[in-house]
């Protein structure tokens, strides 16, 4: 089952997009980035370019399996990393959200925060940080 | 092999000293992959990247049963949409002097970068983020074997 992203995480990832990691069945790792996404509760949509697709599509082929982390300064202000099962429809990766985790360096680093269910998380977002929406973005 | 570029050892620095935060990304033997951002990163030698190992959960449990790994340029960027992929290894502070992978020495690498966050402290790093403490456990070492780009227009290209 998946679960709905935050505010602050949908604001962050939408701006400023994501870094995309996806294996092969035995375990071998591609990264591709993409600089904007949209998110719809629990579905991230990613669009891709030809190239782009041609670098995963054979990965998820046989390995649905996706791991998404925030780019650009996300990378330092939006420490969340996304799990969950991705597919190829038209020109986008569309991900189904299972799994949200924090990776904030320090005591806090791998707590799973989708177990904690969509209202604790969004608390749990909101009294740590002030910036729910990344600088410059609307 | 591949050999890093004056370019990119630039970049592959702490971004203190005008380099750029990483992502790491792993994959357990099943093929789940597992990708977070790191603040202490740098070139060694020709070949090689090094990670301080602080907080390495699903890192540490991946890389030992599957040594590969992915380092993407994640902020700031700045035209270098580099991705590094290769063999990856955690080298804890517990291995022995004389251990050695591929071609480099654990006594000799955490002499070096062993006790990162004294060498090159978080001082730019806000304090809403920065860990009120660190602990370094060892280095995560990346040996480059390739360099893509991760470019939109030109995902996957060869650069080295």
């Amino acid at each position: 089952m998946g679960i709905a992203l935050t505010p602050r995480m949908k604001n962050w990832i939408e701006a400023l997009g994501v870094h995309v990691a996806t294996a092969t069945a035995k375990g071998f790792p591609t990264v591709t980035v993409a600089e904007k996404c949209s998110v719809d509760n629990d579905t991230i949509r990613i669009p891709v370019t030809p190239g782009q697709k041609d670098q995963i599509a054979g990965n998820l082929s046989e390995n649905p399996n996706v791991a998404l982390a925030p780019g650009q300064l996300g990378s330092v202000r939006a420490p969340y990393q996304f799990k969950g099962k991705g597919k190829i429809e038209g020109g986008e990766l569309v991900v189904s959200v299972q799994q949200i985790y924090c990776t904030k360096p320090g005591y806090e680093a791998g707590i799973r925060l989708d177990v904690m269910g969509y209202d604790q998380m969004r608390e749990f977002d909101e009294s740590r940080w002030k910036d729910i929406t990344p600088p410059g973005a609307r | 092999m591949a050999k890093l570029t004056d370019e990119m050892k630039d970049v592959l620095k702490i971004v203190g000293k005008g380099g750029a935060v990483i992502h790491l990304t792993t994959c357990s033997a099943e093929g789940v992959p597992n990708i977070v951002a790191e603040r202490f990163v740098t070139h060694y030698k020709d070949e090689y990247i090094l990670i301080g190992e602080m907080f390495a959960q699903k890192t540490k449990v991946n890389l030992n049963e599957n040594e590969v790994g992915c380092i993407s340029i994640a902020h700031p960027v700045k035209g270098h949409s580099w991705v590094f992929r290769g063999p990856c290894t955690i080298i804890s502070h517990a291995a022995p002097a004389n251990y050695r992978w591929h071609g480099i020495k654990a006594g000799e690498a955490l002499d070096e970068w062993g006790e990162w966050s004294t060498k090159e402290p978080p001082d730019e790093v806000p304090p809403d983020i920065a860990p009120p403490k660190l602990a370094q456990r060892g280095i995560i070492a990346l040996k480059v074997d390739e360099v893509y780009s991760f470019a939109p227009d030109e995902a996957g290209k060869k650069i080295l």
